[in-house]
């Protein structure tokens, strides 16, 4: 890892942090970064499957709630405490994602074809679980503490979520600079070269979907934390696309391009739903596509981009 | 030539999409430390047939063997992992890697550490006498020459025994490709390759290879050193479509 990655993520943890102690006294604002905290790291983990590897995955709430329920659903029948769950669940969304994978890559499915299996997926697991569960909203137990991942106040389940998401920026900046990394951004380059240099490219595409899926089941957990319940709405279509979107916006393939995005539409839309949402409903994911368009026609590269350009301005 | 002295041999080979036979029957043999040029007009295969060799297509019949062993269709990375490395006829820019990046993915074939894998890409770029002031460059701001050489490197730090070049002279001017002619030969003498050279321009197979195989409409139809396949009149006709006078 270089200086400037290492003073750029401590740059950007302080800043988190600060703001955390900032707002800590204001329980909706806590609760408000928390979620931007996760929703970030999501989208970090999908950087690892869409922004490196290329692959436009639209499942990643699948993932998430596969994983968040069966983390759940261990403690609550099993009383298998969530510390543990997690591993359990984030293995579970894996296994289901390669289950899907290796057939998907082998038949070679890519591009537009794999985003629109991966939405069905969504939707498909969406009706499933609504089959099985019915229509309510499943309570957590009434327990609280650390080994449940569910500490009594919102502060210290900010910092849990803080963790997870500082965890998932190391694993990024790790694979990039790996073997693993140096594959999957020649897959997303150019499938047909990457073979001919002897890049196996079903087997790491698997291998990515498979780090990503895995982030996001175990982290699929503290979604329903942040809720305290869970249904079948978790599998939610529109969630999955909005952070395939921040990563897109962000500039495929950047981790800080991608966590700047997700942080500045996710706090923002969030924003706009609390203040205007009972006045013009959904105006949160127009201002996503807005931001798609802009970002489409200014900087395909997306905020990476102009992070960049920043950069080059900086040091002349 | 005796079997270990061969290094590629395709034999009895067919392909078809569709209707259209595209290798018909071919058969050829590539000795050890041989560069043999393989010719032909547009169509006649060439491509097709470096597509069955890396496995890229699967053959309808026949086998490819390569140092001896069958590798009719294996998947493109297995056959690159026994040695085999090629370079693309149409050039297949990368955007988003640096030079160095590109050809250090090469080189990953036979490492996991990317710290030695770009040893060895610093190693074959010196070779390639690609400047070093390219290597930090985007693959979308480097010329033709460069990314043809780029090419060339990323093949040649996949550690390759056998080097299959598709048409990599073209689109280039003159005097690019007598450098390039060059390099490939400093190459084949330092790394001991046996190579194959796919080519339209004659005077660049000429100036490279001691023996040529004429493809046409999917068949080998002339085979044996460059001036003597070149007045072969079945050559003229499959060429420009005439008979010699």
């Amino acid at each position: 890892m270089t200086r400037s990655t290492l003073l750029s993520i401590a740059l950007f943890q302080a800043a988190l942090l600060a703001v955390g102690f900032l707002v800590s006294g204001n329980n909706y604002y806590m609760l408000l970064l928390t979620q931007v905290a996760l929703f970030a790291a999501f989208v970090a983990a999908w950087n690892i499957i869409g922004g490196l590897t290329g692959q436009l995955d639209l499942a990643s709430s699948a993932y998430m709630a596969l994983g968040g329920i069966v983390t759940s659903l261990l403690w609550m029948r099993l009383g298998l405490p969530p510390v543990v769950g997690v591993w359990v669940g984030g293995a579970v969304a894996a296994g289901l994602a390669v289950l899907i994978g290796i057939p998907t890559f082998r038949f070679g499915v890519r591009e537009v074809w794999y985003a629109l299996m991966t939405a069905s997926l969504v939707v498909i697991l969406n009706n499933l679980f609504r089959y099985f569960m019915g229509p309510w909203d499943f309570y957590l137990p009434n327990k609280w503490g650390w080994l449940y991942l569910r500490p009594r106040t919102y502060f210290e389940l900010f910092i849990i979520v803080d963790v997870v998401l500082l965890a998932v920026i190391l694993v990024n900046i790790y694979i990039s600079g790996s073997k693993i990394g140096y594959y999957l951004r020649n897959i997303k380059e150019d499938e047909l070269v990457s073979e001919a240099v002897g890049v196996d490219t079903r087997l790491y595409k698997l291998i990515a979907l498979a780090i990503y899926s895995f982030i996001t089941g175990a982290a699929g957990f503290l979604q329903v934390v942040i809720y305290s319940s869970f249904s079948y709405r978790l599998f939610d279509a529109g969630l999955a696309i909005s952070i395939a979107i921040m990563g897109i916006i962000g500039g495929l393939g950047s981790i800080s391009g991608a966590i700047a995005a997700a942080v500045v539409f996710r706090a923002l839309g969030e924003y706009l739903r609390s203040t205007l949402g009972g006045v013009i409903p959904g105006l949160d994911l127009l201002l996503y596509g807005v931001a798609l368009i802009v970002v489409g026609i200014l900087k395909p590269e997306g905020l990476a981009g102009l992070f960049n350009q920043l950069r080059r301005w900086w040091r002349k | 030539m005796s079997a270990p002295d061969v290094v590629l041999r395709v034999e009895n080979v067919t392909k078809r999409f569709g209707g259209v036979v595209a290798l018909n029957d071919v058969t050829l043999s590539v000795g050890r430390g041989e560069i043999v040029g393989l010719i032909g007009p547009n169509g006649s295969g060439k491509t097709t047939l470096f597509n069955c060799i890396t496995g890229v297509y699967k053959p309808d019949k026949g086998r490819v063997f390569f140092m001896g062993r069958d590798i009719t269709g294996l998947q493109p990375h297995e056959v690159a992992k026994l040695g085999i490395a090629r370079t693309w006829q149409k050039v297949r820019p990368f955007r988003n890697l640096t030079v160095l990046e590109a050809v250090t993915t090469g080189a990953l074939l036979r490492t996991d550490s990317v710290e030695e894998a770009r040893k060895t890409a610093v190693e074959v770029l010196e070779l390639i006498g690609l400047p070093r002031e390219e290597w930090g460059r985007l693959g979308s701001e480097i010329t033709l020459m460069e990314h043809k050489l780029v090419d060339l490197a990323r093949a040649l730090a996949t550690g390759p025994k056998l080097l299959l070049l598709d048409e990599i002279a073209a689109g280039l001017r003159p005097h690019e490709q007598e450098r390039l002619a060059e390099v490939i030969k400093k190459v084949w003498s330092d790394r001991g390759l046996t190579i194959v050279v796919v080519e339209h321009v004659m005077r660049f197979v000429m100036s490279l290879s001691k023996r040529v195989v004429v493809l046409h409409e999917g068949r080998v139809i002339a085979e044996g050193p460059p001036e003597e396949v070149a007045s072969n009149p079945r050559v003229i006709e499959a060429y420009l479509g005439i008979k010699p006078v």
